[in-house]
């Protein structure tokens, strides 16, 4: 930033991870032809993917995981109040993600089913954002480890990063593929936020909506045109429900 | 036997290797090359907005850029982003570019961190002008609400260096509230341009406000328009200059005599981008000055 | 105006020639849709044996070979508090094979706007003048209007045009590389039979288009109708998705983003085709959106087409191919929108 005259900031950043199987602070520690430059940005206080040592001196708390116990929702209102910047990082923090799942069973049957006779304390999985003040969410399962580096860098010059405004499409349509709705597949990709370059599309899966709804997404329209293509509606349910981001978007 | 289809080297073409020169609109030329520039100085004017006086470096470069009241440069901070920006300084000096910006996204946001010396590219000028031939011989009324006293501030420089080409000449300048007023430091030598007359008005007075109070239309109470023979130029928010065009057209001026300026969504500057279409019309060709009458004709302009 | 024939043995070797020392992109079945019909895609080929000529119609145009999905417009190194630009405008030689005359039309209409107008696009005119382009005649394609917006057939814009006779192909030659390229295989002169045929499929073609269509009035309608409920009707379905505009041949505008490397070394500016219908097309910084809701930019897409760009250059921007209307997930096809714009102007 010499040709400018700016100093970045390098923030003390903690991690965190709750309910959530860890595979976003991996995203994190994973991309190694960058890793470097990125800690070299932030100062890393506490990582437990990466570092053994944990300090309590953070500026920026990223948390991954959703919340599903009641230690875990204290330790994050403790998080809150010493960060100035809580970040919720991969679908599981943004929107509960897969554990959302939980909550459409009976809490003691799924207890009794995962744990049979030691049942552990367990409550409803909710978001991030549920329980405490988010300041940025980035969405993903898991997260773009490339996207996350340009928040950074917007985090550390303090200017405000915006997401894609367009859904998947553009992004699957950009990369030549052929549209899997045509081909007969379950594909949310109209209505869920880009800035993942459609993997899954282009691999041949239809989009599960791991990046939650886009900007002004028609959800009314296209679960009609699914209906009215054959897409069955518990299939089409499931779909939506999968990763929790479309929760009061599905009828 | 030949099998190959013999490549066209455009980098050869004389053209793309003479000097990029953005006045020159119908020559191919490598576009995106942008005239590097030094922020020379900042001058911070509200809680908001700062004016930043760039440079071009390049001496030949600085040389080639002149631009027209009413015209715009894309700004680029090369990492982070290019935007439309209209000229706030003289036009009577070349490749010297003044810019009055708002914080508001990436690269303002950059920009408003950056300090002087700071290397930012500006391509342009670009799109069209305020017609300041035309007005020679005529009243001229000059108003701007709020950000848009920053297009203004050239057709100001244009009128006080051209004087005794227009004859009466008035300013009008509204805000919701006195700290948002732009370039307060030079409202005393506005003030004294011979035969200038120049009224403020904020909606929302603070404590140490002594001047008038109210919209900017209530301006027009105090001052005598003749309709047969007068050019306005109008800029501001879309709300706000309907309001006043609308005025000056009750009033008899010709909406083929007052001018405004639109503000486009623009990632370009070269008619190619689309993002600042209306209908047929890119703002950044045939706009972004356009005469009222132009504008009342564009669908979804205002 | 020359024209030959070229039987299609003869025409294999003049591809099997083409292949050994270009690029080739012609269209190449590469899936079945739901209901088992073939889709096909322009794409890089490296035998006639991938080529399917007799195609009906392309999932995408093929116009990301002359203005790609995304293109890097400048990269920028930055040391030591300076930086430097470095852009580069060629491009290498490539053969596209196989064209419609409805997207050599489309190339055409881009070639007003990136190569005719102001501020001609040096990236544009640059692959345009690398590409050595081959049309082909074809029977009508499913739901496309192409004869209604004048452009079922194409006087220019390619090297070489094939209407297939049977046995051989007759052959518009263009430009003096296509009558070099078509010189490296036998090719027999033009006999009367030969133009009788030609004739014959010619009127064979013309006599299947079915879609009533006319769009002599539409840019007069659509400002007239400006306010019409048909946009709320169609508006509303719209996805905001952008399919319609990455699919048609002819939509060129762009978004364009910079990044800076997590080292600060290098940075890029880079271009991104954009679709009107999204819905940040038209806001500015600040948050003011010119266009917030989606009737309105569905609306702007058909003005932009059928009335924007007649004003700017005496005909549309459609080509009639409705990729856009074989694209959308909802079923927004434009030949039915313009067909209720005009239902309602007669009520």
């Amino acid at each position: 930033m010499q040709y400018l005259g700016i100093q970045p900031k390098r923030p003390k950043i903690a991690v965190f991870d709750f309910t959530g199987c860890e595979g976003c602070e991996l995203q994190l520690a994973n991309k190694e032809e960058t890793l470097v430059d990125f800690l070299a940005a932030v100062e890393v206080v506490a990582f437990r993917e990466v570092m053994t040592d944990a300090g309590d001196d953070y500026e920026i708390a990223l948390i991954e995981g959703a919340i599903s116990r009641a230690d875990e929702e204290a330790l994050l209102r403790q998080i809150r109040d010493r960060a100035g910047v809580v970040v919720a990082l991969g679908t599981c923090a943004c929107y509960g993600g897969v554990n959302r799942l939980k909550n459409t069973f009976d809490l003691g049957e799924a207890n009794r089913e995962v744990y049979g006779d030691k049942p552990k304390e367990t409550s409803e999985v909710r978001a991030v954002g549920d329980v405490v003040e988010v300041d940025l969410a980035i969405p993903g399962c898991p997260v773009n480890k490339a996207e996350v580096e340009r928040i950074v860098q917007h985090v550390v010059l303090d200017v405000a990063f915006s997401f894609p405004a367009y859904p998947v499409c553009v992004e699957c349509k950009q990369r030549f593929n052929i549209c899997l709705v045509d081909r007969g597949q379950l594909c949310l990709g109209p209505i869920v936020q880009a800035g993942c370059d459609a993997p899954c599309p282009t691999g041949g899966r239809g989009c599960w909506g791991c990046r939650g709804p886009a900007r002004d997404a028609n959800v009314p329209e296209y679960l009609s045109a699914l209906k009215e293509k054959g897409f069955g509606e518990d299939e089409v349910r499931e779909r939506l429900g999968f990763f929790g981001a479309f929760e009061g978007a599905v009828g | 036997m030949n099998t190959t289809i013999h490549p066209f080297d455009i980098e050869k073409l004389a053209d793309m290797r003479a000097p990029v020169d953005f006045n020159q609109r119908n020559r191919l030329m490598p576009v995106e090359k942008n005239f590097k520039a030094q922020i020379a100085h900042i001058t911070p004017l509200t809680d908001r907005e700062k004016l930043f006086h760039i440079r071009i470096l390049d001496a030949a470069e600085r040389q080639r850029f002149t631009f027209l009241p009413g015209q715009f440069v894309m700004l680029e901070v090369p990492g982070f982003g290019e935007i439309p920006v209209s000229i706030a300084g003289d036009p009577s000096i070349r490749g010297y570019i003044e810019l009055c910006i708002r914080k508001a996204g990436t690269v303002t946001g950059v920009l408003h961190s950056a300090q002087p010396g700071a290397r930012v590219g500006i391509r342009g000028p670009f799109g069209t002008h305020f017609p300041m031939d035309q007005m020679v011989g005529s009243d001229v009324l000059l108003i701007a609400g709020g950000l848009g006293l920053a297009p203004l501030r050239a057709p100001i420089f244009h009128v006080t260096q051209n004087r005794p080409d227009y004859r009466n000449v008035h300013i009008l300048y509204g805000t919701a509230d006195p700290g948002q007023l732009l370039f307060d430091f030079e409202y005393k030598q506005w003030e004294r341009i011979y035969g200038c007359d120049l009224r403020i008005i904020v909606e929302r007075p603070d404590d140490g406000w002594t001047g008038q109070v109210g919209l900017i239309t209530k301006l027009f109470d105090a001052i005598d328009v003749d309709p047969d023979d007068t050019y306005a130029i109008v800029c501001g928010p879309p709300v706000m200059f309907k309001f006043i065009c609308n005025r000056l057209s009750d009033m008899g001026v010709p909406m083929h005599r007052i001018y405004v300026s639109l503000e486009r969504r623009m990632h370009c500057g070269m008619g190619k981008c689309c993002r600042c279409n209306i209908g047929s019309t890119y703002t950044c060709i045939g706009g972004p000055v356009f005469d009222y009458w132009t504008v009342m004709n564009l669908k979804e302009s205002i | 105006m020359l024209f030959k024939t070229v039987s299609k043995d003869e025409f294999e070797k003049l591809v099997g020639i083409m292949l050994e020392s270009n690029e080739v992109v012609a269209p190449t079945r590469v899936e079945s849709d739901v209901h088992g019909d073939p889709i096909h895609e322009y794409l890089p080929v490296e035998s006639f044996d991938e080529i399917d000529l007799n195609y009906e119609t392309t999932a995408h145009s093929a116009k990301t070979y002359f203005l790609p999905y995304r293109e890097n417009l400048s990269t920028y190194t930055f040391e030591a508090g300076d930086w430097g630009q470095e852009i580069g405008y060629r491009a290498m030689p490539r053969i596209l094979l196989g064209l419609h005359a409805c997207d050599i039309n489309g190339l055409l209409k881009l070639d007003k706007v990136l190569a005719r107008d102001v501020f001609p696009s040096p990236y544009y005119v640059s692959r345009r003048q690398n590409t050595f382009v081959v049309g082909i005649d074809h029977e009508p394609c499913d739901g496309g209007f192409c004869h209604a917006v004048g452009a079922d057939t194409v006087t220019h814009g390619f090297d070489l045009f094939l209407t297939d006779l049977g046995e051989t192909y007759l052959v518009e030659i263009k430009s003096s590389r296509g009558y070099s390229m078509l010189g490296q295989v036998k090719t027999q002169d033009v006999s009367d039979a030969d133009t009788q045929a030609f004739k014959a499929v010619r009127h064979r073609i013309t006599e299947q288009f079915t879609t009533d269509l006319d769009i002599q009035d539409l840019p007069n309608l659509l400002d007239m109708e400006f306010e019409s409920e048909v946009w709320t009707k169609w508006g509303e379905k719209c996805l905001s998705c952008g399919s319609c505009a990455m699919s048609c041949p002819t939509c060129y505008c762009y978004g364009v983003e910079e990044r800076a490397s997590m080292d600060w070394k290098t940075g890029s500016k880079s271009k991104r085709l954009y679709a009107c219908t999204i819905v940040d097309f038209a806001e500015v910084s600040g948050g003011r959106n010119f266009r917030p809701d989606r009737k309105t930019r569905l609306k702007y897409r058909f003005y932009h087409q059928h009335r924007g760009f007649v004003e700017s250059y005496d005909e549309p921007k459609c080509v009639g191919c409705n990729r856009c209307g074989r694209a959308c997930l909802v079923g927004i096809h434009p030949a039915e929108v313009i067909g209720d714009l005009q239902r309602e102007e007669r009520l």
